[in-house]
């Protein structure tokens, strides 16, 4: 039983599972040799000892699946248990590195904290739009309905009873003002149309009272309001005894049934309360019924159903309520209906737009990846000796390179970190900056998943980031760096790689700051379009028609008189008038259009009638708006009830409907409608409601004639002045109240700033764009910077025997600049291929700029040129300035 | 070599016997194997299979480590040895099994 000499060796521990196998093999072949030995020596012959041992084992191949079975499951566990001992040695190790470089660890992480934290906050937007499930009951199937045209109630009612593949299904229209009062000061507030199963759609309960029930888009039963949880917190103080109170809408009195949870903004965040629609087809409503009412569609598919499906059924209902219409409608009407599921609609359009501009930060994050990796390269060089020291005594390649990027790990993990910071604040100025009509911006926040994405994103980064530099570092150069010759192969390799970091920083740059001048040029042309009337020094204040019971027409009329004459007396109101709907009126103005018969040229039978948008104003309102009169008469207040009915149309649409005949004297009307219109003038085409399209065509209707059909239910009051506005608001509210004070007015606008929110969607893209731009920029700046920098720094000796042999400051200028200029050179003319590729996901967001416009592709990378130059000529002065003398004395 | 009694051995008793046989120094598992039949004089013979099983487990337990050595006669062996916490574990265990095992024989020959 004693141990032969030497034998204690050091077990080495077994490679793998064939090791095991093998180590197993030999302790059995061990006991049963042995065995046979002894046997042998009792007299057995070798064979029936061989056999009679194998005989006492039994199994020998169960044992050894046993034995080995064993030994893998250990050898697993010390694996595991020595490579977690390893990282948090690594750890410690690299903790104690950075600590050792606070100047280094606040740079890096601060760089890495930007462009992640920029990237979460943009997540966050991107998250909330695109990716989130709606937050409804089994949002997968809910689906929106429409068709080509538009869905009128009239077809609505035909589709909810026919469908069979979507239940419940409801309409809606939302989005109108409407002055609402109660127990408090009259306001203006924004309301959302719903047929009665509208909430049972979306699978939302009321948090206090109840929602629609079934026929409660009934005339006569539709008498109900549901409030948002905004409004009741504002305007009844969150009362509980809400419930079974009286509200009145633009004149109706309404029982308010239930209260919204403070999270449903269905269909738009800016909804106030929910009024049934009242589906009501008696002939008195017959023109909204059939015509200018329009709703969206919403419906919850039943199990099993898909979209397709129910796209064939509504296809096949909508084709057979055609002939319900009470007039020929056009054929285009109803060609097709579109089913998609409700996500896409409630996402709209922005999507493209946000990916851009997800796609630009995550370039900054990149840019910044770079700017760090390239820290880490030349931190890598200064660090040649000790990594050497700890490959000589044995440390493996996968070792030094697990240490290097544990560090770099940790710096992107602090960088994430601080990150969130960023990105709180960031999100912030987002949802500052946000255009309307962004979906599901109440949804945006930093929670678990940005939280998760950010810190996801600072893992891969530090991989990203310190792979390269981590790979280069641990390549044996044993002989070079213990030698101490600094100059080694080594280097120039690393060199070659920082450089090569430097121009793909420069190219990404090129590529976000010509996407970034794209935009910045479009939105100089928006603002250059000719907007056809004079926004300077016009304000608008939205004036609804108080209610009356009867004579309503002409009640109103004598009360936008007397509003009018008060307004007038103001101090510095030059002129006033009303218009039913502002060029950009923004979401409390509707623009409504018509179906129009054109005397001279009426529409074929199945033809589509051309629309026409309506404005009907007071006759001064060209003269506050500045719209030239350029043929026949303008409007005038001799233009009243009784006499003949006239209108004015705008350039365009004289162009459009009597290309070859002098618009005056023409004739038009609504298609359900008798009395014919006469155009008695033309006036200059203004842009309506976009700075980007061509508008549509539109007629201006007097309001001193205008009745019934004609006579709109809201009124925008515009002035020509210089007051001041803060002078001017509470003036033309006193004025209004003079005249009606239960009337609300909302706050005046500069009809300037009307028009600025229009581009507001541009703006936000421009701005995001730009910032991003500046940051890769300087990023880049930086980098470049640093990479020559170093270059110098480690070329001193050099440029000190250049200069001894007689080299001047200007020649080791000239070399400095000449090297960076290369670097600059190349990254930018890689720069400008990508851009030439990239600005075409930009070609959707342009207006007046091709993708590829001139002007940006010469002055961006010239620009880029110039930055680069700077960054560079810092350390070619510090090289120009070399004293031979210090600089050969040096190592 | 005809053995005398075939006991089976109770569950855990296999090891506390292994480690006791480990208590004197490094041995492979063909000595761990002799050691315990000759002890108990032939009369707990232990299954092959079901000693190495044992030897492993322990192993994995870390109440024993393994090396590779000669052997006495000059092949190569796979030495088991008690760690600390094997020899704490035998202890324990040798005091668990002495009360028992008394309690048991007290019942046993209790005058009835």
């Amino acid at each position: 039983m004693k141990l032969g000499p030497g034998i204690r060796k050091l077990l080495q521990r077994p490679a793998g599972a064939r090791a095991v196998e093998r180590e197993v093999d030999a302790e059995l072949a061990f006991h049963v040799e042995t065995r046979i030995d002894v046997l042998v020596s009792r007299g057995l012959t070798r064979e029936a000892a061989d056999q009679q041992a194998r005989r006492e084992f039994g199994d020998l191949r169960a044992a050894r699946a046993e034995l080995a079975a064993i030994d893998r499951g250990r050898l697993g566990r010390e694996r595991r248990a020595d490579w977690r001992d390893g990282l948090i040695q690594d750890v410690r190790f690299a903790l104690r590195a950075l600590a050792r470089r606070p100047s280094f660890l606040a740079i890096t992480s601060l760089t890495l904290a930007l462009g992640i934290g920029a990237n979460a906050a943009m997540f966050s937007v991107v998250d909330a739009a695109l990716l989130k499930p709606l937050p409804y009951a089994d949002p997968d199937r809910l689906v929106s309905v429409w068709p080509t045209g538009a869905m009128m109630p009239g077809i609505f009612v035909q589709v909810r009873d026919g469908t069979r593949t979507m239940d419940p299904i409801a309409g809606y229209s939302g989005g109108s003002a409407v002055s609402m009062s109660g127990a408090f000061e009259p306001a203006r507030v924004v309301q959302a149309e719903a047929t009665s199963r509208f909430f049972d759609v979306l699978g939302v309960r009321a948090a206090l009272g109840r929602t629609f029930r079934g026929g409660e888009d009934q005339p006569g039963r539709d008498r109900i309001a549901v409030l948002g949880n905004a409004l009741w917190q504002q305007q009844f103080g969150s009362d509980p005894g809400i419930l079974g109170r009286s509200v009145v809408v633009d004149g109706i009195s309404r029982t308010v049934v239930g209260v919204m949870p403070h999270d449903f903004h269905f269909p738009s965040p800016n909804i106030d309360f929910w009024v049934p629609v009242s589906l009501d087809p008696s002939p008195a409503n017959i023109g909204r019924y059939w015509g200018t009412s329009h709703l969206n569609v919403i419906g919850r598919l039943r199990p099993g159903v898909t979209a397709q499906l129910a796209e064939q059924e509504a296809a096949v209902l909508i084709d057979r309520s055609r002939a319900s219409f009470p007039w020929r409608m056009s054929d285009e009407w109803g060609t097709g209906v579109t089913v998609v599921p409700l996500e896409r609609k409630v996402v709209g359009d922005v999507g493209p737009m946000l990916l851009v501009l997800f796609g630009s930060v995550a370039v900054v994050l990149l840019i910044a990846c770079v700017n760090v990796a390239n820290l880490l390269l030349s931190r890598a060089t200064a660090r040649e000796r000790e990594i050497a020291i700890r490959a000589s005594l044995g440390a493996g390649r996968g070792r030094i390179v697990r240490q290097l990027l544990t560090e770099s790990v940790i710096l992107a993990l602090v960088g994430g970190t601080v990150g969130l910071v960023v990105a709180a604040g960031g999100v912030r100025a987002l949802l500052l900056l946000m255009p309307p009509g962004m979906p599901r911006v109440t949804e945006v926040a930093i929670d678990a998943r940005v939280l998760a994405f950010a810190m996801a994103t600072a893992l891969l980064t530090g991989i990203a980031f310190g792979l390269a530099p981590a790979l280069r570092a641990s390549r044996p150069t044993l002989q070079g760096a213990l030698g101490a010759t600094r100059n080694a192969g080594g280097t120039l390799a690393r060199r070659r790689l920082s450089e090569g970091l430097v121009v793909a920083q420069i190219a990404l740059g090129v590529v976000l700051v010509a996407g970034a001048g794209l935009l910045i040029k479009s939105f100089w042309r928006l603002h250059q379009v000719e907007l056809g009337f004079r926004a300077d020094e016009v304000v608008a204040a939205d004036v609804p028609i108080p209610s009356f019971p009867s004579d309503t027409t002409p009640r109103a009329r004598a009360f936008f008189d007397a509003v009018l004459e008060e307004v007038r007396a103001i101090p510095g109101v030059q002129a006033a008038a009303v218009a039913s709907v502002l060029p950009f009126g923004g979401a409390g103005s509707m623009q409504s259009s018509f179906a129009t018969e054109i005397e001279a040229s009426p529409t074929p039978p199945g033809g589509s009638a051309p629309m026409l948008v309506r404005t009907v104003v007071s006759p001064d309102y060209f003269r506050v708006m500045g719209i030239p009169l350029l043929r026949g008469r303008a409007l005038s207040d001799a233009d009243r009830e009784g006499g003949p009915a006239v209108a004015l149309v705008d350039e365009l649409t004289a162009r459009r409907l009597w290309p070859n005949a002098d618009p005056i004297g023409q004739r038009f009307r609504a298609v359900w409608m008798k009395p014919w219109i006469t155009v008695v003038g033309v006036v200059g085409t203004v842009k309506r409601d976009s700075l980007s399209s061509a508008g549509e065509v539109g007629v201006y209707l007097p309001a001193t004639h205008a009745a019934g059909f004609w006579f709109p239910t809201q009124m925008s009051l515009v002035m020509r002045t210089t007051a001041p506005m803060s002078a001017l608001a509470p003036r033309i509210r006193s004025a209004v109240a003079r005249v009606d004070r239960t009337v609300p007015v909302t706050s005046p606008r500069l009809v300037r700033t009307l028009v600025a929110s229009s581009a507001a969607r541009t703006r936000f893209t421009v701005v995001l764009l730009a910032t991003f731009a500046v940051v890769a920029l300087s990023l880049g700046a930086v980098g470049i910077y640093g990479v020559v920098a170093y270059a110098v720094s480690r070329r001193t000796r050099e440029i000190g025997v250049r200069m001894a042999l007689g080299a001047r400051a200007g020649d080791v200028l000239g070399m400095v600049l000449r090297e960076g200029g290369i670097l600059a050179g190349a990254g930018v003319a890689l720069g400008i291929a990508g851009a030439l590729v990239a600005s075409r996901l930009l070609a959707g967001f342009l207006f007046g700029v091709t993708p590829n416009d001139p002007a940006v592709f010469v002055a961006v990378p010239a620009l880029l040129g110039l930055v680069a130059l700077g960054a560079c000529a810092i350390p070619a002065r510090r090289a120009s300035r070399v004293d031979p003398v210090v600089a050969l004395r040096s190592d | 070599m005809p053995h005398t009694a075939d006991l089976a051995l109770l569950q855990g008793t296999l090891d506390v016997l292994v480690l006791k046989a480990l208590m004197f120094g490094p041995r492979h598992g063909y000595a761990v194997a002799s050691w315990i039949r000759d002890t108990s004089d032939e009369t707990l013979n232990v299954e092959d299979r079901a000693l190495y099983v044992a030897l492993h487990r322990l192993e994995d337990r870390g109440w024993v480590e393994a090396e590779w050595g000669l052997s006495e006669n000059n092949r190569k062996a796979k030495y088991y040895q008690l760690t600390t916490r094997g020899r704490a574990q035998l202890r324990a265990e040798t005091t668990r099994w002495t009360a028992y095992a008394e309690a048991v024989f007290k019942v046993l020959r209790a005058p009835s």
